[in-house]
């Protein structure tokens, strides 16, 4: 029996997900969304729901903190450096000189 | 059941400080730590140095260990004798992604300990990455997936079981995307629900394809006529076979989008075809003769502009 795989994006997780699926508390979470660490605007953590990145981000941070006993600003500098690492060794698009639509 | 020298994993001491342990840890973490590191088998070799660190840096943990693994050689078979935690309190067992070994020692003892307390908690998220080909995401696959979960014995042990599962892996994933297995990831404790299991998705490198978010770049050869001329060829792209209309005077780079025909989704990806002008080989007395024709006649220079 195969057992089908839903895309995190299309059901989105809710903050105890997340923080489960990173082995935290809400609040370690909520603390790190309200200092702005998880790069996210929202009002309400609870209601909000989050998705692929945003996971990614959360085990990053939660990662570097508890590996190196940092706090959780360096940890996002790190974070935010990781990211900027994969978007340069991302290849370059190519200059568009003329795209055709065919 | 191998025994595990934790000390040499960490590159330290018997009798290292607590402090000693720490740096060693930090400074493995750092070589290891998967998102960064360049090493073979990095995520393995983090989970090595995670598991020595885990047992080394806690105290009731680590003097376990020292009494269980007295003479014991890294690698040597290994068998618990009965009893040989009596007088240790462990804080309860993590029991993703540990060996054998550990799991015997304190996976154990930590669901006993849960078990004393009536305790009920819903088990581990599992996390592991997934690698799928492109067209894997163009019509949807499904993959067999390994796991291996500790479990007790007839006797009372902690085992660890390996069991296959087969995964459908959802049409329209992209690179980076996490996918969700509910249910699959560790077993709750007294009664708690199973956790899930998170797949990771990245896309096996295809020197044909390279792909940006949704959108997909393919490169396609023509020839100097075609380019030039400008017609209709049969290109095979990730969603099947299609006839694409070159314009004339195309030259190499030239970029040709096919709307939706990248990644399907909601919203889907485009492809994008790449041409790439190649030229026959002036290996017979015709194809010379064509060039040389060409020469005569074109009064062509790419480096003047002309």
């Amino acid at each position: 029996m195969s057992i089908t795989a839903v895309i995190i994006d299309d059901d989105l997780l809710t903050l105890a997900d997340l923080a489960h699926s990173c082995d935290v508390s809400p609040e370690w979470i909520v603390a790190r969304l309200e200092a702005g660490l998880l790069n996210l605007t929202i009002t309400d953590a609870q209601q909000a729901r989050y998705t692929s990145a945003e996971l990614t981000r959360a085990r990053r941070l939660c990662n570097i903190e508890r590996d190196f006993d940092a706090n959780p600003e360096l940890a996002a500098l790190v974070v935010d450096m990781m990211e900027e690492i994969e978007r340069l060794r991302c290849p370059i698009r190519s200059l568009d000189k003329h795209v055709v639509d065919v | 059941m191998e025994f595990q020298d934790y000390y040499k994993t960490l590159g330290v001491d018997k009798t290292a400080s607590a402090e000693e342990i720490k740096k060693a840890y930090r400074k493995l973490a750092r070589k290891y730590h998967p998102d960064v590191s360049k090493e073979v088998d990095a995520e393995k070799k983090m989970q090595a140095v995670n598991e020595a660190n885990t047992v080394l840096s806690d105290p009731e943990k680590r003097a376990a260990y020292d009494q269980v693994g007295q003479g014991y050689q890294s690698g040597q078979d290994f068998r618990a004798p009965p009893n040989w935690d009596g007088g240790f309190e462990f804080s309860g067992g993590n029991f993703n992604d540990t060996s054998d070994f550990f799991s015997n020692l304190f996976g154990q003892a930590g669901k006993r300990s849960h078990g004393r307390r009536q305790y009920q908690e819903r088990g581990e998220d599992k996390h592991a990455k997934i690698i799928i080909d492109l067209l894997d995401t163009y019509q949807g696959a499904t993959r067999n997936i390994t796991l291996r979960a500790p479990e007790f014995d007839a006797t009372g042990h902690t085992v660890t079981k390996e069991r296959t599962i087969s995964v459908q892996i959802p049409k329209g994933v992209k690179a980076g995307q996490h996918i969700r297995l509910n249910g699959q990831g560790s077993p709750g404790f007294g009664g708690g629900a199973a956790g899930d299991l998170y797949l990771e998705v990245q896309f096996r490198e295809d020197a044909r394809f390279r792909v940006e978010e949704r959108d997909v770049y393919q490169t396609v050869p023509v020839t100097p006529w075609e380019a030039a001329l400008g017609g209709s060829i049969e290109v095979s792209t990730p969603s099947g076979a299609v006839q694409v209309k070159v314009p004339a005077n195309s030259q190499t780079g030239r970029k040709l989008r096919l709307k939706g025909r990248g990644i399907p989704g909601a919203t889907a990806g485009d492809l994008y075809l790449l041409l790439e002008v190649v030229l026959p080989p002036a290996d017979s007395d015709a194809a010379r003769e064509i060039y040389e024709t060409m020469a005569r006649e074109l009064a062509f220079n790419p480096r003047t502009g002309a």
